[in-house]
């Protein structure tokens, strides 16, 4: 089959796979970078118990592998009376791991404000909630745009977890193997999602950089 | 006068009484007690590591002590929460390494902390703000941010976002001592612009024109203890004790 033919039959549907990915990618997205201030602001806060929870959380999503952790959440939480469909298991799965990598790089931009201003803060009178709202997290955020460009890249790239469930639409990935088992796509059939992922991926990085320039902190 | 304010005039501004720290086994502050009255400038000095950053860190309590007390105007420092972040807010602090928001212009490090803390409005924040800027000398800095100045501007600024604060006194903990030396002069200058308009000082620093300048009192320190304190024409020109003599050699040595 040849690349004409296969987009002709199937053009549609990559279509719908590029755009499933797209939206399964911006709305992980949206909730990896809430969970992962939150976890983060655990992180550093001067409640040791807090403290625990959240590195604890960070070394649990750090270190299980995506599937492991898609079996868990679609096959053994219904046991404990909790149904989510597909897409949400998939999205689900992809918040957690992202929000654990995402604390990590907001853990290093916070590395980087140092102490002397955060106890500048305290000697005004600010309250922890303040310092954290005013100086800790516009300054995580200003320098991690970079990191960040590259999470969002691999949180696209773990979506691609929606092509061992059944989902609808399909995901880039989950096309793949749809028209591999229908026709004889072979290769090809993998090489146009692969280049709608590197599209996408360009396109990040591009923004990425343009966002970094902008909001770099002089130091 | 009223004899309420004559008699809040003779409560010390800042009190240390028998004031203990230690960090593991160390004794980093020994017995210290202290008094600064209203409107007074006292000057610590003392060789590296006898504690006199730690002393400052402990009045605005950004260090805990192990015993002994700390009275701003008679009332003792709160512990924790919202009453330590008030009483935080009347003490202004001066780092040596100015400790500027870097992702902030200069106006607004100078206005978080009167609208965060005290919830003054912008405009109103501001309006005093660059009134601050302008009497230290860094009005034309201020929509840039602090990377963009001098070391001497920044201290200058930093200056101003504590005063920003209508501090009832102000601790310095070697303002000078991260200067290129020809930036020196310009914060001291400002500094005893602050003594002539009455503010309560406490300053580390080696600085000793400065010191016979504008100083009330001299405080010595040595491994935790004040040794010695005086005013500053006897300590340095007649120190009592050999600590005292042998740390002016050496800091007149070079
Ligand atoms: N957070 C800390 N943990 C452990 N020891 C500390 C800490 N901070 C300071 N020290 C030690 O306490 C002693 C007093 O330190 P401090 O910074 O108060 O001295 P200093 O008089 O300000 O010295 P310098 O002139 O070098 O600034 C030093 O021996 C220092 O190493
Ligand atoms: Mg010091």
């Amino acid at each position: 089959m040849g690349l004409s033919e296969l987009l002709s039959t199937y053009g549609e549907k990559y279509l719908q796979g590029l755009l499933a990915t797209w939206s399964m990618t911006a709305v992980s997205f949206v909730f990896v970078m809430m969970l992962a201030v939150l976890v983060t602001v655990a992180r550093v806060s001067p409640y040791r118990p807090l403290r625990v929870v959240g590195d604890l959380y960070v070394q649990v999503f750090r270190n299980i592998p995506g599937v492991a952790l898609l079996i868990i959440i679609a096959y053994a939480l219904p046991e404990l009376r909790i149904v989510l469909d597909w897409r949400t298991c998939v999205i689900v799965t992809t918040i957690l791991l992202g929000s654990a990598f995402g604390s990590e790089n907001f853990m290093s931009g916070i590395n980087t404000i140092g102490v002397g201003q955060i106890e500048a803060a305290r000697s005004l009178g600010l309250t922890f909630t303040q310092i954290i709202r005013r100086v800790v997290i516009p300054q995580a955020l200003r320098t991690t745009v970079l990191p960040m460009t590259n999470l969002l890249i691999a949180v696209m790239l773990t979506t691609a977890l929606g092509s061992q469930v059944p989902l609808s639409p399909q995901e880039l990935t989950g096309v793949v193997s749809y028209v591999n088992t229908r026709a004889t796509g072979g290769i090809l059939a993998f090489l146009v999602s692969a280049l709608c992922y590197v599209g996408t991926a360009f396109v990040i990085s591009l923004v990425g950089n343009r966002i970094d320039r902008k909001v770099r902190i002089l130091r | 006068m009223s004899q309420e304010q004559a008699a809040e005039k003779n409560v010390p501004v800042i009190e240390l009484r028998h004031v203990d720290k230690h960090y593991g086994d160390l004794h980093v502050l020994r017995d210290v007690s202290l008094s600064v009255a209203r409107g007074e400038v006292v000057v610590i000095i003392g060789p590296s590591g006898s504690g006199k950053s730690t002393l400052c860190r402990t009045i605005n309590r950004l260090e805990t002590i192990d015993s002994g007390e700390i009275l701003i105007e008679g009332e003792p420092l709160p512990q924790e929460g919202r009453e330590l972040a008030r009483m935080r807010s009347e003490l202004g602090m001066v780092f040596q390494q100015f400790n500027l928001f870097a992702h902030m212009s200069i106006l607004d490090n100078v206005t978080l902390g009167p609208r965060e803390v005290l919830g003054q409005p912008k405009e109103e924040a501001e309006k005093y703000a660059l009134e601050l800027l302008a009497r230290v000398g860094v009005a034309e800095q201020a929509h840039k941010v602090p990377a963009q100045l001098s070391g001497g501007q920044q201290q200058r600024a930093a200056i101003a976002r504590s005063l920003a604060m209508r501090p009832k006194a102000m601790l310095f903990d070697e303002p000078t001592s991260a200067l290129d030396p020809e930036m020196i002069n310009e914060v001291l200058d400002v500094m005893v612009e602050l003594v002539r308009g009455g503010m309560t000082m406490i300053v580390v620093t080696h600085e000793m024109g400065f010191a016979r300048r504008v100083a009330d009192r001299v405080v010595f320190m040595a491994d935790g203890q004040i040794v010695e304190e005086g005013a500053p024409d006897d300590f340095f020109d007649h120190p009592r004790s050999q600590r005292a003599r042998d740390f002016l050699d050496s800091i007149k040595g070079h």
